[in-house]
């Protein structure tokens, strides 16, 4: 598969500058109260093939950590930066394009319902990348029949079940070999062909160097995946305190 | 008091209510005696105590902020409209704007509201030329001033008219519907996720809408144009009012347009399109939580009919 090309935003910084961990928060303390994250200091430090472990018991905290990590939330204190530079920092445009190289799976997911399910798992990687239309397209049906669709989904989304948008969702996820997953509650064990598949797909794109942030409501899910190396992390409104293994 | 000698009511007719003994020994009546004709003393209120300068200056700070709340709750949306025009006009002449996905956007957006309102438009300017055109060319040559006809006719129909029909089709063909959409896609908390993803909501919706418009209303204004005047001429000559071929008649159309009127009117069709569009876009996302369609959309066309005037009342003031 090959690699996509960037669009010039990035490409500067990426040349120039000395690249740090995918994911850096360095006591990072949300600015407002009220946007669903505790004004708490978060640390986390994820570098390239790493993955963390979170278990969260409020989807809504756990989809608001997502946005912290993709740099959406002012700081009070503190630092967050992706691949060495800081969110605060960046202007508008650089921030974009260093949240196209993310995945993004959560409760919210986000179609626009009266765009087609095609455009809603391209857009992202149209707005980002010059690759041609025709190798976005044979990435997408590819990762569509993995995921368990019958090729590349052209009906809208209001019109599709919600296990199909799902699907979609994780090929909108993976398009693009992202160089950090965030991951709100992505899955459950069931189905199982859907499941494996995920867990496969999440094992490739971590071996090709990409950093996993999965945040999940049950930790039984990881039972399959968890390793030793991985960091195990409770996020709850005290922030993020780490735990024991499974 | 006087009373009323038959029921014992005063001269108004109301009947009294029973008085407490205090107050009845105020007025002069007490239990047991007759009605004291005599006027009581009056009480005398205390004076009023004069404002302290530190009260005259909350009472002043407090109008101060009620006529500033005032004005900038009126005048709100037209100063975002004037900065977000600026925006787009920034963001629209810069390659990097147009990415493939604002492409898409911009192309989806041109048919619908091109394609969309093609019908409409033809309609209305068969109807415009039938009654317009054709009583304008009919009551000019009862009076004699012919030859008044062309610059008639371009001053009335072309340059007051059209920009203003074309804009209320765009509006409410294309206009509500963008409002309706950016409404649901801002109180959904999509514009969030799409912010998370790296897509400038701004860039992805409101630029390629607004230029998609601006042309639309540039494309749908001429043909309005002519096909009215087209209309007309075929009704008058049917009619034998006019004998002349219909170039000479469009030519003396032409003809009689003004030099300001080149550049005013199709600056009339572009930022009627311009300000429909972006008016549209900004009142769809100029949304709350409690908002909803029934809320939402009335809120647009208003704002959307308010900068078509406006627009037309500016350019001709301009260009005279």
């Amino acid at each position: 598969m090959r690699r996509n090309k960037k669009t010039p935003a990035l490409t500067e910084d990426l040349a120039v500058l000395p690249l740090g961990p995918v994911l850096e928060l360095s006591e990072a303390r949300p600015l407002y109260i009220d946007e669903g994250v505790s004004p708490v200091a978060y640390s986390l430090t994820l570098a390239a093939g790493e993955c963390a472990l979170i278990e969260c018991h409020d989807s809504q905290l756990a989809q608001r950590f997502t946005d912290l990590c993709a740099g959406m939330f002012t700081l009070a204190s503190g630092s967050a930066k992706c691949l060495g530079l800081d969110w605060q920092t960046l202007d508008e445009r650089r921030t974009n394009a260093l949240r196209g190289l993310m995945g993004r799976v959560g409760e919210e997911a986000g179609w626009i319902d009266f765009d087609p399910m095609q455009i809603n798992i391209l857009a992202p990687s149209l707005y980002h990348t010059y690759t041609p239309l025709d190798e976005l397209v044979d990435q997408a049906t590819t990762l569509s029949e993995i995921f368990g669709l019958p090729g590349l989904p052209i009906e809208m989304p209001p019109h599709m079940s919600f296990l199909d948008r799902r699907r979609s969702e994780y090929v909108r996820a993976f398009m693009g070999e992202p160089i950090l997953l965030l991951l709100a509650d992505p899955i459950s064990r069931e189905p199982e062909d859907l499941y494996n598949a995920f867990l496969g797909q999440m094992t490739m794109a971590c071996d090709r160097g990409c950093a996993v942030v999965w945040i999940a409501s049950d930790r039984s899910v990881w039972k399959d995946y968890a390793q030793e190396d991985m960091q195990f992390l409770r996020l709850s409104d005290g922030g993020l305190n780490p735990m024991r293994g499974l | 008091m006087n009373v009323s000698p038959e029921h014992g009511l005063p001269p108004s007719g109301t009947p009294r209510a029973p008085q407490p003994a205090e107050d009845r020994a105020v007025s002069g009546v007490s239990a047991g005696q007759k009605k004291n004709t005599a006027p009581a003393p009056k009480d005398q209120s205390p004076l009023p105590v004069p404002l302290r300068a530190a009260e005259r200056f909350a009472v002043i700070q407090n109008l101060l902020v009620l006529t500033g709340h005032f004005v900038r709750m009126q005048s709100r949306f037209m100063l975002v409209l004037i900065g977000s025009s600026w925006g787009v006009i920034c963001q629209a002449v810069q390659p990097l704007t147009w990415r493939r996905l604002v492409r898409m956007e911009f192309w989806r957006s041109l048919r619908q509201s091109t394609g969309g309102g093609l019908l409409s438009v033809l309609v209305v300017a068969v109807i415009s030329g039938l009654g317009i055109v054709a009583q304008a060319v009919f009551w000019l040559g009862f009076a004699g001033m012919t030859q008044m006809t062309g610059s008639i006719l371009a001053r009335v129909l072309v340059r007051e008219i059209a920009p203003v029909l074309v804009g209320v089709i765009l509006l409410g063909r294309s206009g509500m519907l963008i409002v309706a959409q950016l409404g649901v896609l801002t109180t959904a908390g999509k514009l969030r996720i799409l912010s998370g993803m790296g897509i400038d909501p701004f860039i992805a919706l409101i630029v390629p809408r607004t230029v998609a418009m601006t042309v639309s209303g540039f494309t749908l204004g001429v043909i309005f144009s002519v096909v009215a005047l087209g209309m007309g001429y075929i009704v008058c000559w049917s009619q034998g009012i006019v004998t002349m071929p219909i170039w000479s008649f469009m030519f003396q159309v032409a003809a009689s347009v003004s030099k300001p009127d080149y550049l005013g009117i199709p600056l009339k069709f572009l930022l009627s399109g311009f300000s429909v569009g972006l008016s549209s876009c900004l009142s769809g996302m100029d949304v709350t939580q409690n908002d909803s369609l029934s809320t939402m959309i009335p809120r647009g066309f208003s704002r959307g009919i308010l900068s078509i005037l406006t627009i037309n009342v500016v350019i001709d003031s301009l260009f005279g």
